[in-house]
């Protein structure tokens, strides 16, 4: 008996006297806010439900009854006989006791036409509709979004396996038929949507829609003589030209080397020129140094 | 994003879980369009399907007719694409 008591007056925002018509107002107004098609929160969904299960009870005055009179109880008498059959009905009803307040025609009345449960505040349900499309994040590394691969999800409690093809985008979606909401009076179910959303990476700077940017070390002789130097690139180690006299901040385009485009091809790698001067340096270095010094200082004067 | 090939309206159906006739009534409205202009076997976009559905889950859980629905789902569209374009 340990069910969870929800008080449907506070989830639809009334006084426990409200009238039937403040009640749907209410409960409208909340189906607009919290609508899974209209509102975009993970929570919408499960919102729009509790609504739903309070204006079903609230706006049913039998229901509305029994749920003020005995609060978390008030579907015990339902679930005492699920799908029981005519006979069964009358017999525990007759016999067993039961609520004595309850008003034994009309409960029956309720349990042969059904309840209100998933209907709309206007009318009685009309038949199977596809559920709601759901979406989730998925975050991926860079490495991960080039190559393609396989998560497994935990969304409600089910674990779904998600294939992703190689060079998935920063915001795709990423389409999985049927893993949606379950479809309403055994409607489809709808899809989910899984929307790729890519983790800083430490060493890659997004540039634009395909290209990329990376930090490239350069010592200060290799920025003066020029010098052929590794660059790390998202597929790999490569090497890359920087040309003589290069300041820190030039740019240096690998072509092809940055992400793959959707209309196929790949946009560009930009190694940025960083000129990294050794914190320690040997004593050759150090005479060398002072030498070139000297040598432009006297270039500067003279 | 969608890649699959047009199909017929009784698909859409289908797959939006509704009779055909709810899909017809939707398609007087306007909420989606035949793909070709080929009159004797018209097809249409597999991605009508969810949106047959998600009108006709507004349709009924917000109290709205046929024309309100097919409005929502278009308001829908054009804030999509506003925010698609921040």
């Amino acid at each position: 008996m340990a069910l969870a008591y929800t008080d449907y007056y506070e989830l639809l925002g009334v006084p426990r006297d409200a009238d039937q018509d403040a009640i749907r107002r209410a409960y409208r107004k909340l189906a607009r806010q919290y609508h899974p098609d209209l509102n975009s929160d993970s929570d919408a969904e499960d919102r729009f439900k509790e609504i739903g299960e309070a204006y079903e009870v609230l706006s049913d005055p039998e229901k509305r009854e029994r749920y003020d009179r005995l609060g978390a109880r008030w579907r015990e008498q339902e679930q005492e006989t699920p799908q029981a059959d005519f006979e069964e009905f009358f017999t525990r009803q007759g016999f067993g006791g039961g609520d004595a307040g309850m008003d034994f025609s009309d409960d029956l009345f309720e349990r042969l036409f059904g309840g209100r449960f998933g209907a709309g505040p206007d009318g009685p349900s009309r038949g199977p509709v596809r559920g709601f499309d759901r979406e989730a994040l998925l975050e991926l590394s860079l490495e991960d979004a080039l190559e393609g691969g396989r998560r497994r999800l935990t969304l409600d409690g089910r674990d779904i396996d998600a294939n992703f093809p190689a060079g998935v985008r920063d915001g795709q979606l990423i389409r999985l038929a049927g893993q949606g909401a379950p479809g309403r009076e055994s409607g489809p179910p709808g899809d989910l949507y899984l929307r790729i959303a890519l983790k800083p990476h430490p060493n890659f700077r997004p540039r634009g829609e395909d290209d990329l940017d990376v930090d490239l070390p350069v010592a200060p002789w290799q920025a003066a003589l020029g010098a052929t130097v590794p660059v790390q690139t998202p597929t790999g180690p490569a090497q890359v030209r920087v040309p003589a006299g290069s300041s820190s901040g030039r740019r240096l385009r690998l072509r092809g080397r940055g992400l793959p485009k959707s209309g196929g091809g790949s946009g560009d790698l930009h190694a940025i020129v960083k000129i990294t001067v050794p914190k320690q340096l040997s004593e050759r270095e150090r005479e060398l140094y002072e030498q070139l010094a000297e040598s432009a200082s006297e270039e500067a004067n003279g | 994003m969608n890649s699959e090939e047009p199909v017929e309206l009784i698909v859409v159906a289908r797959r939006a879980g509704v009779r055909i006739a709810l899909v017809r009534r939707y398609l007087e409205f306007g909420l989606f369009e035949a793909h070709s202009e080929r009159a004797d076997a018209p097809r249409y976009d597999p991605g009508s399907a969810a949106r047959v559905a998600q009108a006709e889950r507004l349709r009924r859980d917000l109290g709205l007719n046929f024309a309100g629905a097919v409005l929502v789902c278009e308001l829908l569209d054009r804030i999509r694409e506003l925010e698609a374009r921040q």
